[in-house]
């Protein structure tokens, strides 16, 4: 489940801006934090990639006796149709990452550009595009969600599409917020000031400097899409079997984990968890550097 | 403070009709045949045709809004396509379930994560701070319908210490009659305890599982929330005045507790529409899963009360505790 | 005199995790009965963090250890009904901050009273009138409606107001003032400053005053300690510590403040040249707030800036200054009025014609940071304006920023630097470079001083001396500085709510003001000089009261609510700019005689 996140409360030089600046004055190889969200997020980049091609069997085709427990020969087993629960494992980021990264970049690119023209020219406009990005942030987010996919047909593209309208309302106020702090800022002011006309204030001087909440948004947002997108599966609004994708791995499993056969839906479930915190993580860390 | 309420709820009311404009329109723009759904792929054109006049669907799409908002202001959410019954009636079966369900995770997300946001902004820099951290890192997004399972396979399949995920009742339990839909609440009112016990053995997994994710992000802001006043120049300067230290108390406590309840409404007006999974995994019929069958079987008028329904208890919790907060913080009131 | 607090050892410590700071190290001071003691340093020398330690208080998380004797008795480790009939009671505190100082959930009335009633048997009722007593007594008008007001419904002034009125609350025999005036305007401050010596001076009061300003310790304080790293370097009678400093850092800051006595006032260089550069007529600007209140900026304000000459527009807080040099750079719309450079109307010019304005009018803020694009190196700075009004070709564009590096005194190796790498006096050299690029004709320099430390500042002004009379350059200063405007600028705007009330020569306006807000204002500079101290002073004109909001402009005479001369008249006609003699104006029937 992806929690929304209340507005940050506003700081002052506490004892805990030195200790996130303790943290971050490290080199970032030894930023604990950075590195295992770094690590992670590397294999999850990597094994989409290349996950398929790694893979010790292919995970849409049953190549062994089902429900096998693991083994040398099937190391996460076989689930109860005969396919590796490994191959199938380390392929779903083909999916899962991928979808989740591309929803996530095009609502980042999108949100940012709204976010923008939203906060630098006030008017009629700004507020029609702010009062729409609050209605959608008013819809509650995974049946809005299931209803998009299910109605347009499941498929990746229709995915992607659904996550992309979902989160673009966050970028779209993020940047806002950090457009208005920025615009009053003097550098603005001196920029019109020497002579530039407004475009080229917003794109060069403002827009540069109100990108870092967006980068920091992008990599949890990553990990929003991967769970929404296993979560989608779960209830079968999702990729259609056999495509390897940990939601479904899960869904399609559970009913024998009371029986006992907890290996085809633990591994996935694990996969999940640790790329989800992987891209948190990041995230943090990369927040906490910024900050000092 | 009444312009402040009206404007709040006026703001909310735009939502909600926003909301409901939206998705009538979306649902309908977008490729999907819940025509085809309910009677097959295979059927006759006249069985088709005869289906889709009775859904209405042969109307264009400005008739049936406009009768469709004629009905709602009536107070009538239309008839499930799939099941034939209200929508209105189904709601409000399956309303109750999911706020028990979710009230209760609070309260224990709540009474678990207060102390221990206060604990360590004490502390900062201990060990309980950094545990914290950690858990409040992992928590704050977490697939929470594979923890439910995990929890299924090791509470129940291994230790037996909780009951099958089949729902809110076992089977062999005479269940209370449906008088408010929460299991608790019903099988006090009627005096039926071994219903009560029943229901309670139910809910505690899931529960559990909703606390898990929910007492991060509480714990985060309670932590962070508690700090900035710890470190505030007020405290200070009532310490320096020589106050009574119940009185500095009461004040830390108070002036730490807007941002806390902020988020609190936020997370409950997302786990409205949130708890799908959790509802699914332990067989809850509650709203969630309500709106996944409904979702699933195209029933657009379902999905549309489930919507709005959820839109408006959401808005519900939020302006009660924009209220709250602007009963704590006069300052709110000034913006 | 008897000692009334004595500290052995005073630590105070900081710790995180494994780390820790000495915030305090190990301090030995002495404080007397009525003796004012100004206490100084760079920030985070430990100054807070020590003057909070004689009250037996940390921040939290912070760790103090040592010995603080308060009329023989220990605090530190004292128990808590101990300290609470010392803290408020026999020591009173009053911060930097006095908005987040008070409690932002209760209203002031409810503030006033629990510290009343902490420290008494109090009744409810008693509690209050104590309270309206109090604030009355700190010049509060309608002193029971502020009662109800929260504090972020108070300025900053009153809330500083409310804030003293609790620490007098009891009448303490030893006062901790840190930074108390800073964030206020000058008269205002004068104002509290006064009342502090009086109390010291009639009822005995010890007081600590952590202050960064020399003014200040050189008028009111009888000792000075200075403090760096935690410890104290310097602990001198005031008028040994001006005129034979021991400590280095003593040494510096007192250097910078004779260099600025031994600056000369301004003088017009060579004959007056009489075209007009600048012609700025019935200039009005008003803003609508979110509360659809609206806010009056700018009313009427005229006058004109003759080549060669530099005008210095001078004024508190509200009074519209930073406003006007928004218009004449066309960064705001005027309501109404005319604005003309070199005989053409500002207010008119399009695209074309306004981008070439732009390269003769410039500008610089006062917050240098803020005015430098984070991300852009200083090469990249420096470099947009010539992008944008030359089509010089690379070599030429560098040649050119070389020289204005030199122009302004800055090296070449700062090129490729950012400006968070810079300091703050060098971040507003380039500011000035930027500025001086396309060779303007006119600059606006927006209080381009008060945000440097107190060395950047002195060479901020030399550097300005420099290129006014090498470039001769025009400008106008805006500033809250008299002695700034003094050094730099031939003519003299002095502007309050929104208007101008006195326009002259600087020697003129300096040496015969007549507006008596001109006359507070010259009164309330606190030189930095225990020769020539405000307490001494026989003839100085005192203002009461807070300025009015520009949103709530009160009628007839703007000053008259505070003004020491008010007769009826005042509040019931408003009054007008007349000259009274060639050159010289001021909007006060007293002062034209009429």
């Amino acid at each position: 489940m992806t929690i929304p996140q209340a507005e940050p409360l506003p700081t002052g030089p506490t004892l805990d801006a030195r200790s996130a600046g303790q943290a971050a004055h490290r080199p970032w190889y030894r930023d604990a934090l950075f590195m295992t969200g770094a690590i992670i997020v590397g294999i999850s980049l990597f094994l989409a990639a290349f996950g398929e091609s790694i893979a010790p069997y292919d995970p849409q085709i049953p190549v062994g006796p089902p429900s096998t427990p693991p083994s040398l020969e099937y190391w996460f087993g076989t689930d109860s149709s005969g396919l590796d629960v490994f191959s199938r494992t380390i392929s779903a980021p083909r999916t899962d990452v991928t979808l989740a990264v591309s929803a996530a970049a095009l609502s980042a690119v999108i949100g940012t550009m709204i976010g923008l023209i939203a906060g630098f020219y006030r008017g009629p406009f700004s507020a029609f595009i702010m009062r729409i990005s609050d209605v959608l942030q008013a819809f509650p987010v995974f049946i809005l969600a299931m209803a998009l996919v299910a109605l347009s047909g499941r498929n990746l593209t229709n995915l992607i599409f659904a996550l992309t309208f979902l989160y673009t309302p966050i970028f779209i106020r993020l940047t806002r917020t950090e457009v208005l702090t920025q615009r009053e800022r003097s550098y603005v002011e001196a920029a019109r000031a020497l002579g530039n006309p407004g475009w080229r204030v917003a794109t060069r001087h403002v827009l540069p400097n109100s990108l870092t909440p967006s980068l920091v948004q992008l990599s949890v947002t990553v990990g929003f899409g991967i769970l929404l997108t296993a979560g989608l599966s779960f209830v079968g609004a999702g990729v259609r079997p056999p495509t390897p994708e940990w939601g479904l791995m899960i869904a399609n499993e559970a009913p024998k984990l009371v029986l006992g056969e907890w290996w085809p839906s633990i591994f996935p479930g694990i996969a999940v968890s640790l790329a989800v915190l992987g891209f948190a993580a990041l995230s943090n860390a990369i927040e906490r550097r910024v900050a000092s | 403070m009444l312009p402040y309420i009206a404007k709040r709820a006026g703001i909310g009311l735009l939502q909600a009709i926003g909301i409901t404009v939206v998705v009538f329109f979306v649902i309908r723009a977008l490729p999907a045949d819940p025509v085809a759904r309910l009677v097959g792929f295979n059927a006759s054109p006249e069985t088709y045709a005869q289906a889709q006049k009775s859904l209405g669907l042969d109307r264009s799409v400005w008739e049936q809004f406009t009768s469709y908002i004629s009905s709602l202001l009536r107070g009538d959410l239309g008839t499930s396509w799939v099941t034939g019954s209200s929508v209105v009636s189904e709601i409000r079966t399956t309303l109750p379930v999911t706020l028990q369900l979710i009230t209760l995770s609070f309260l224990v997300a709540l009474a678990i994560s207060l102390p221990i946001g206060i604990a360590t902004a004490r502390r900062p820099g201990g060990k309980l701070d950094k545990t914290v951290f950690g858990y409040g890192l992992f928590a704050g997004a977490q697939p929470e319908f594979w923890w439910g399972l995990m929890f299924i396979f090791i509470f129940y399949f291994t230790l037996g210490w909780a009951p099958a995920p089949l729902g809110e009742y076992s089977p062999n339990i005479s269940e209370p009659a449906e008088i408010t839909g929460m299991s608790l609440i019903d099988s006090l009112i009627t005096l039926n305890f071994p219903a009560f016990g029943d229901a309670l053995w139910h809910l505690w997994l899931p529960v559990m599982t909703l606390t898990l994710i929910v007492s991060g992000p509480i714990i985060k802001m309670s932590r962070q929330s508690m700090s900035r006043v710890l470190g505030s120049d007020f405290l200070l300067y009532q310490q320096a005045s020589g106050l009574p230290s119940k009185q500095i108390a009461r004040s830390t406590i108070r002036a730490s507790l807007p941002p806390v309840v902020t988020l609190a409404g936020i997370l409950f007006g997302f786990l409205l529409g949130g708890a799908v999974l959790i509802e699914q995994v332990f067989s809850f019929s509650g709203l969630g899963s309500y709106s996944v069958r409904a979702v699933l079987n195209l029933d657009y008028p379902a999905i549309q009360g489930t919507v709005l329904i959820i839109t408006l208890a959401s808005l519900i919790v939020y302006l009660a505790l924009d209220l709250l907060i602007a009963a704590i913080d006069p300052r709110v009131k000034a913006q | 005199m008897s000692e009334i607090l004595r500290t052995s050892a005073l630590t105070v410590r900081y710790p995180y995790g494994s780390s820790e700071t000495v915030a305090v190290d190990a301090i030995d001071l002495t404080l007397n009965r009525g003796e004012i003691v100004g206490l100084i340093g760079e920030s985070g020398s430990g100054k807070s963090s020590l003057a909070l330690a004689l009250l037996a208080l940390v921040r939290h998380p912070g760790t103090i250890s040592g010995e603080v004797h308060f009329q023989g008795q220990q605090l530190i480790g004292l128990d808590e009904e101990g300290l609470r009939a010392v803290r408020g009671q026999a020591i009173g505190l009053i911060t930097q901050k006095p908005r987040q100082s008070l409690n932002p959930f209760q209203n002031v009335g409810t503030q006033i009273r629990r510290v009343y009633q902490a420290h008494t048997d109090a009744t409810d009722e008693q509690a209050e009138q104590h309270a309206i007593t109090l604030l009355e007594s700190v010049g509060i008008n309608d002193a029971s409606r502020r009662l109800k007001a929260y504090p972020h419904e108070l300025s900053g002034g009153m809330a500083q107001r409310a804030l003293i009125s609790m620490a007098l609350s009891a009448h303490p025999d030893l006062l901790i003032a840190d930074e108390p005036t800073s964030g206020l305007d000058v008269t205002i401050q004068a104002q509290f400053l006064d009342r502090m010596w009086e109390r010291a001076n009639q009822d005995g009061t010890a007081v600590l005053l952590v202050t960064q300003d020399l003014g200040i310790v050189a008028n009111y304080c009888d000792r000075v300690i200075v403090m760096e790293q935690g410890r104290i370097v310097e602990d001198l009678p005031t008028r040994e510590f001006f005129a034979n400093p021991q400590d280095s850092y003593s040494k510096r800051v007192l250097s910078l403040v004779h260099e600025r006595q031994s600056a000369e006032t301004a003088t017009s260089n060579g004959a007056a040249d009489t075209t007009v550069l600048l012609s700025v007529s019935d200039l009005t600007k008003t803003f609508t707030l979110h509360d659809k209140k609206v806010l009056q900026a700018v009313s009427d304000v005229t006058f004109r800036v003759h080549e060669g000459r530099s005008l210095g527009l001078v004024g508190e807080s509200g009074s519209g200054k930073t406003t006007v040099g928004r218009l004449i750079l066309r960064l705001l719309d005027a309501d109404s009025g005319a604005i003309e450079f070199r005989g053409q109307d500002v207010s008119q010019l399009k695209s074309g014609a306004l981008r070439a304005f732009r390269s003769r009018v410039q500008v610089v803020f006062q917050d240098p940071f803020d005015s430098l694009n984070p991300r852009w190196t200083v090469e990249r700075i420096l470099a947009e304006p010539l992008d944008l009004h030359t089509d010089l070709d690379d070599e030429a564009k560098q040649a050119r920023i070389q020289e204005l590096l030199e122009q302004v005194g800055l090296p070449t190796n700062v090129l490729q630097v950012r400006p968070a790498g810079l300091s703050a006096g060098e971040q507003q050299r380039v500011c000035l470079a930027r500025a001086l690029a396309t060779s303007p004709d006119f600059l606006v320099l927006d209080e381009p001083t008060s945000a440097l430390p107190p060395a950047a500042r002195v060479e901020m002004i030399g550097l300005l001396r420099h290129l006014q009379a090498k470039l001769g350059l025009s400008f106008i200063l805006i500033s809250h500085d008299l002695s700034t405007v003094r050094e730099l600028c031939q003519d003299v705007a002095v502007m309050y709510l929104s208007q101008m009330v006195e326009f002259g020569t600087t020697e003129e306006v300096f040496g015969n003001p007549r507006h008596p807000y001109t006359r507070a204002l010259l009164s309330s500079v606190l030189f930095p000089n225990p020769h020539d101290r405000r307490v001494d002073r026989a003839d100085r004109t005192d203002l009461t009261g807070e300025i009015p909001s520009p949103v709530d402009l009160p009628t007839g005479c703007y000053l008259a609510g505070r003004c020491p001369l008010v007769e009826e008249r005042c509040s019931q006609e408003s009054q007008v700019l007349r000259e009274i003699v060639t050159g010289h104006s001021v909007r006060c029937w007293k002062a034209t005689g009429e």
